[in-house]
């Protein structure tokens, strides 16, 4: 099938046709797999047209062929798919894309092919998909769900196709304030933006289209006496050459939310392969706090829903004329205007100026009258007042009109009387204009119904917002511009405080326009159900009748047949749709529009890539990654990680076939009879000095601090003040009024906030300073039963004698040339040291005790057999034996829980009856029966393993290793009664039927008397 | 996302610079004498919240900057911000009257002869 | 005392060709952060009895010139920046002036990393990562804001102004990531020039 070309020649226009496009610039593209040629300037939709391709795409529901209908973001039916493999972008508008050397576009959701579309099926089947088709069909029985419905609705849903790879191209975001932001550069738009420039204010000014000017090129009027265009290029300029203003073309304003943030979508680089390969990114996602806002995002004409309205054909009339204008392109050969308003008619004599042949203008109203009627007139249009459409002839099966009926309206609603047939093979549809006051309602703008234009404009907003222009019901070029200056200014003067003179707004006259009539569809003659839709969402394909049928099932509200319709749901959310959807459920209900109320306006205007949403944040940068001073060491040993909070420690260092478990072992034994290195420098540590230091420490932690001699350190709990454990660590005593605090590693920037905000709001008498010193410090730890031989090989002057330097003791000294603090704690029992050096020598110092240790077979071990080592030891890990509800008196550590401190945090919370009951949970050890089932982390008990669930729980395992020490498998658990239920056996179901059997035992599995790390 | 101000280093900043601590003015019953509170008083201290619907009184932290905490008076459904005061600071009197009655009854409750001086 | 060798968290990273500004890490400067109460008249004279300039106190500022630097980080802490080999010296002398006083000095020069950035578009560069409008007034040479950039804690430095020089302080863990950041926001071709003078915009 060949298409004809709906190129407009230039010629004989006065150069009033195709004014963006370079006819001296071929472009080649590919749409569907075959070459085209298009001109610089060009849209794919323009293009398209040019290349007489009228459908592109197939609808959502019936896979209806489709064409253009709207311009720019408003277009809700062309939606295709861009580029191909890891650049494939589902879901662009047609009418927005930018032709460029190279592109590859496709049409969506149409198999096997955009021309012919098995799913048309659907179409004939339709009465098979009315409103709330899937509610009423996908219901039951329940097991269709997994195996029948749940196929079907998956290959049916969704647009588009995904990319197959990550995106090669890069992305970004932008922060930045201003005074005012304008949204919109159309005549309105940029009057604002040079009113508000004037008063010295930082002013940025975004228009989602290529082009500044909005739709200033067809909608006549003049500024100062001249063409508007002329008027828009100058000012346009102007700003941009300020310095005060920030001028974007292509960027969307998206989405408008509290104190005047508001979010700004940049194509950069979309539309240029030459910028993208020069390092620009593809798009960029601006955040921008505005002082004032300026909405002049202008209006979207409406359709009028008749018989069929959706061939590709039918156009919104002034989409018909930009492309004229702008691209010298149309639907096709003979057109017809089909109007309730006079600017329509500019439509029809810009046509017939282009030697497009205009078959009829068919307006609603009885008796039009005013300049732009009579201008049509005496081109010589035929206008048939008071009648509307009633019917539409195609012929391919629909991709083709041939010809329009149309018959007499009367305003009750009726199409009847004497019908007739016009030729045509495009129509031109104009039903009224939607302020697009979405962006005034994304952050809780009200709206007011406005019986003359009848549709909803803004009303005042509690936010520095306000809408301007079309965006408030504005049209006439005069009342525009005096309202744009005012409101420019305003908002200047609001943000800066500047005085200066009020620029003055230059004279500015448009046609008078008389008033439009409401008609919200105009039903086809004889039973319009039969084979006839009156689409209203083409996107969602909801019509008429659904509205209709929907509101005939019971839903009333607004809200509820939005979802049950899915009408303005889709990705267009209802731009051309929403109001024509209340006016026919206005008209089904007997309600006036306002009393229906509207649906909410969410973020984002228009859809916007996932890629600026992720921004800089791929690849490395996806996730924060904190590095200790060893990591690159750790990475050469070959590590395994484990992410903790942002950090990542090394897990286990498997060498040559080992795998991890092997690994774990061995390290577990290496400290156990010789000795083992460990990366502790994550630990938090805090430095907390003041006369009321020992005071701050007794009121945070359980057990008391204050009486800590210097060069002793003590084993602390902190508890929230709901009496709940929340972190653990060993603070020493540095010097008088002097600690050091240590945290756990998750806890280190908590914890020194926790102190700061008790110091702050509740104990402001204390005279105490908290610094965080984690970083400074990296900190080792020396584990095993050498440790102590290791030590004294390095030269320095600490005393590592067992009674210089005894268990719980600190001293600070030199060490293999290094600053270091030496504290004596252990967390596995054995002797153990942890050593701190500054982390600049972290890497350094580490080397030596590696070297030092050689002779006694030192290894590194990791952060499992760290765990494995403290539970064989009975030592709780935060996190672990605690999950936010667990006392310390739950975990049988009384003896750090101080009767005699008057206050702590928490204390008075342990006495409430729920944390004093009987059953809490108590900390056990558990021994499997099969030594060698290592229970699985979190697996519950139960008083009685029954068929029917649930089953009554009684406690959950908190830590479970195997024990190389022990050979054989330990865990610990939290076990109601636990303690008085010592030597009793209970049971674990675990997955698969299993069950597993454990003996509550002494959660200390080893070295009971603690003697081995007291040597 | 709000825009926020810190009264203590001026600086004006997005809600994420920042740490919302919840309401504010919630006296600690152990501070002043812990003995004898009662189960009724501690367990209104740790839970019970006046959450109102309007204006009200948060602590928040400079989060990202200076570290200190401070008052501000936010409207919980516009998400207008009225003032901001010091951390160991009672609301102004101008803050006060646009807040709920919850809190002009809390601060009545609360008055000592001092604070009655300052009110006019 | 014989101090090893130093390792600066990102010793071995050379900035990427292509940068549209002039990136590279400090390692020759050292940090103390002190606190102290600025109305405590006792804290601020021994302060400056050691360091020989008073500290600042209006917010955001800093104070010194040449090897010490003192910028302000809350009303009752600051960082102190200096040689890195002065630093042992000048805490020494800080904690003898202080001594008795009501106040806590700590060395943290290894706590953080110093990345310095310099050229026409650093201001527009950070911006990419962090809210704050570097283009607006009020970031003059001198300041200093702390502020999350990158998704980290991080606090700049005006040093000078054109060509505009900056550091960027970011704790040692997190230096890698910062350095990432920049490397990925800063290549030529992705420059925003914020509020300059442009050319104008194609319309319809």
């Amino acid at each position: 099938m060949s298409n004809k070309p709906y190129r407009v020649p230039t010629a004989g226009t006065g150069g009033t046709v195709g004014r963006v496009i370079d006819r001296s610039q071929m472009i080649d593209f590919q749409w569907n797999g075959r070459k085209y040629a298009g001109y610089e300037g060009d849209t794919l939709a323009s293009a398209l047209f040019a290349n007489g391709i009228r459908v592109v795409g197939r609808s959502f529901k019936y896979h209806r062929p489709r064409g253009v209908l709207g311009f720019g973001s408003n277009e809700p039916n062309a939606l295709v798919g861009v580029g191909s493999g890891n650049r494939q972008e589902p879901n662009l508008r047609a009418t927005q894309v930018e032709l460029h050397a190279g592109l590859t576009a496709s049409a969506q959701n149409a198999w096997p092919s955009v021309e012919f579309d098995v799913g048309q099926v659907n179409s004939l089947a339709s009465r098979l998909f009315p409103s709330g088709f899937y509610y009423k069909t996908f219901m039951w029985p329940q097991s269709f769900w997994k195996s029948v419905y749940e196929p079907i609705i998956r290959r049916a849903a969704g647009l588009g196709v995904a990319p197959e790879g990550p995106d090669p191209d890069t992305y970004e975001q932008f922060n930045c304030h201003c005074d005012v932001l304008v949204v919109g550069g159309g005549a309105a738009g940029l009057a604002a933006a040079e009113a508000a420039s004037a008063n010295g204010a930082r002013v940025i000014i975004a228009d989602e289209n290529p082009q500044f000017g909005g739709i200033s090129d067809i909608a006549g009027g003049t500024i100062g006496g001249e063409a508007q265009s002329k008027w828009i290029a100058a000012t346009a300029a102007s700003l941009a050459k300020s310095g005060n203003v920030h001028v974007m073309n292509r960027t969307t304003v998206v989405g408008h939310y509290h104190h005047n943030y508001v979010m700004m979508f940049e194509r950069v680089a979309e539309h240029d392969p030459n910028l993208l390969s020069s390092g620009a990114p593809r798009h960029r996602l601006w955040k921008v706090r505005a002082k004032q806002v300026i909405i002049a995002s202008g209006a979207i004409e409406r359709p009028i829903p008749f018989a069929n309205n959706d061939r590709p054909g039918v156009m919104l009339s002034t989409s018909v004329r930009a492309h004229l204008a702008r691209y010298g392109v149309t639907p096709g050969y003979r057109g017809v205007v089909f109007t309730n308003n006079d600017d329509a008619y500019r439509t029809a004599t810009d046509l017939l100026a282009a030697g497009v042949p205009v078959g009829r203008i068919i307006d609603v109203r009885a008796e039009p009258s005013g300049p732009l009627i009579e201008a049509a007139k005496s081109a010589g249009i035929e206008i048939s007042a008071g009648s509307a459409i009633c019917g539409l002839n195609a012929k391919s099966g629909g991709k083709h009109i041939t010809s329009v009926k149309m018959a007499p309206y009367s305003t009750s609603g009726r199409v009847s009387g004497a019908e007739e047939e016009i030729a045509c093979d495009f129509v031109a549809v104009s039903g009224g204009w939607n302020p697009v006051v979405h962006l005034h309602c994304h952050n809780g703008g009200k709206l007011d119904f406005d019986q003359k234009l009848q549709s909803f404009v803004p009303k005042p907003h509690a936010d520095p917002v306000v809408t301007i222009g079309a965006a408030n019901g504005t049209f006439g070029l005069g009342d525009l511009m005096t309202e744009a200056y005012a409101a420019g200014d305003k908002a200047g003067k609001a943000a800066t405080g500047s005085k200066a003179a009020k620029a003055a707004a230059p004279k500015a006259a448009s046609e008078t326009e008389g008033n439009l009539e409401a008609i919200w569809f105009a039903p086809a003659t004889g039973k319009y159900n039969e084979g006839n839709k009156h689409f209203i969402d083409y996107q969602n394909d909801v019509t008429a009748a659904d509205l209709e049928l929907a509101q005939r099932e019971g839903y009333e509200s607004v809200e509820h047949t939005k979802r049950y319709t899915t009408l303005g749901m889709a990705t267009d959310q209802g731009k051309t749709s929403n109001i024509i959807g209340l006016g026919v459920l206005s008209g089904s209900t007997g309600k006036p529009i306002p009393e229906i109320g509207t649906t909410t306006f969410r973020p984002p205007y228009t859809p916007f890539s996932f890629g600026s949403i992720a921004g800089t944040q791929v690849g490395k940068l996806f996730h924060v990654v904190r590095r200790t001073a060893l990591f690159d060491w750790h990475a050469e040993a070959g590590a395994t990680w484990e992410p903790i909070g942002d950090w990542r420690r090394a897990y286990c260092y498997p060498k040559g076939e080992e795998d991890k478990h092997a690994a774990i072992n061995r390290e577990i034994l290496t400290v156990r009879n010789k000795v083992g290195l460990l990366d502790a420098s994550t630990l938090g540590k805090i430095e907390i000095k003041g006369p009321d230091a020992g005071a701050l420490l007794d009121r945070v932690y359980t057990n008391k601090f204050s009486t800590l001699k210097p060069g002793r350190g003590r084993y602390g709990l902190m508890m929230n003040e709901m009496g709940f454990l929340f972190d653990d660590g060993v603070t020493v005593c540095l010097g008088e009024n002097h600690y050091l605090m240590h945290t756990t590693s998750g806890g280190a920037e908590r914890i020194v906030e926790w102190l700061e905000e008790w110091l702050q709001t509740e104990w402001t008498d204390m005279k105490v300073f908290v610094t965080a010193v984690t970083e400074q410090w990296s900190q080792y730890g020396v584990a095993g039963p050498k440790a102590r031989a290791l030590l004294e090989k390095l030269e320095g002057d600490v005393d590592f004698g067992a009674d210089a330097l005894s268990f719980m003791g600190m001293t600070e000294g030199t060490l293999a040339g290094t600053r270091v603090r030496v504290f004596r704690i252990s967390f596995s029992g054995e002797l153990s040291y942890e050593i701190a050096v500054p982390s600049h020598n972290g890497r350094a110092f580490w080397e030596k005790l590696l070297e030092a240790g050689e002779e006694f077979g030192v290894e590194p071990y990791g952060t499992e057999a760290l765990h494995v080592l403290r539970a064989e030891k009975g030592f709780i890990a935060i996190g672990d034996e605690t999950d936010g509800t667990v006392t310390p008196l739950d975990l049988g550590l009384n003896w750090a829980v101080s009767k005699k401190k008057a206050d702590y945090l928490g204390k008075r919370a342990l006495d409430l009856p729920h944390l004093a009951a009987e059953n809490r949970k108590e900390l056990v050890g558990l021994l499997t029966e099969d030594p060698n089932e290592v229970l699985p982390d979190g697996a519950y008990a139960v008083s009685e393993v029954s068929e029917k669930l649930p089953m009554d729980m009684i406690g959950q395992v908190t830590s479970t290793y195997w024990s190389p020490t022990l050979n054989r498998s330990i865990a610990m658990a939290l076990v109601k009664q636990g303690r008085a239920k010592m030597g009793q056996k209970i049971t674990f179901p675990v997955a698969d039927g299993k069950v597993v059997r454990a003996e509550i035992v002494d959660p200390v599995f080893y070295d009971k008397e603690g003697e081995r790390q007291n040597v | 996302m709000l825009v926020i101000t810190c009264p203590v280093c001026g600086v004006e900043g997005e809600e994420a610079d920042f740490h919302c601590g919840g309401e504010g003015h919630i006296a600690r019953p152990a501070t002043e004498n812990p003995d004898g509170i009662s189960d009724d008083a501690q367990r209104d201290y740790m839970f019970m919240r006046k959450n109102p619907k309007g204006v009200h009184f948060e602590r928040w932290r400079c989060d990202r900057g200076c570290g200190k905490w401070f008052h501000a008076c936010r409207d919980t459904v516009s998400m207008q911000i009225f003032g901001y005061y010091g951390i160991t600071q009672r609301p102004p009197a101008a803050l006060l009257k646009k807040a709920d009655p919850l809190w002009q009854a809390h601060f009545e409750a609360a008055k000592k002869p001092s604070a009655k001086k300052a009110k006019s | 005392m014989s101090e090893a060798l130093i390792i600066t968290p990102l010793y071995d990273r050379e900035a990427p060709g292509g940068l549209a500004i002039i990136m590279t890490e400090v390692v020759d400067l050292g940090m103390i952060d002190l606190r102290g109460l600025p109305k405590d008249k006792k804290f601020m004279d021994a302060a400056k009895a050691a360091l020989g300039i008073a500290l600042p106190t209006a917010p955001r500022t800093s104070a010194g010139m040449g090897d010490i630097v003192c910028l302000w980080m809350s009303p009752d802490q600051w960082l102190i920046t200096c040689p890195r080999k002065a630093v042992g010296g000048l805490l020494a002398k800080l904690n003898a002036s202080l001594e008795g006083i009501f106040s806590l000095a700590v060395d943290m020069s290894d706590a953080r990393t110093i990345i310095r950035l310099e050229g026409d578009r650093v201001r527009e560069t950070l911006m990419k990562g962090s809210s704050i409008d570097f283009t607006q007034s009020g970031y003059e040479a001198g300041t200093v804001r702390r502020m999350l950039f990158g998704e980290i804690a991080a606090m700049v430095h005006v040093v000078s102004e054109k060509p505009d020089v900056f550091h960027l302080m970011v704790f040692r863990s997190y230096a890698h990531h910062a350095w990432d950041w920049i490397e990925a926001t800063a290549m030529k071709g992705s420059e925003v020039e914020f509020l300059s003078s442009a050319e104008a915009p194609p319309v319809v």
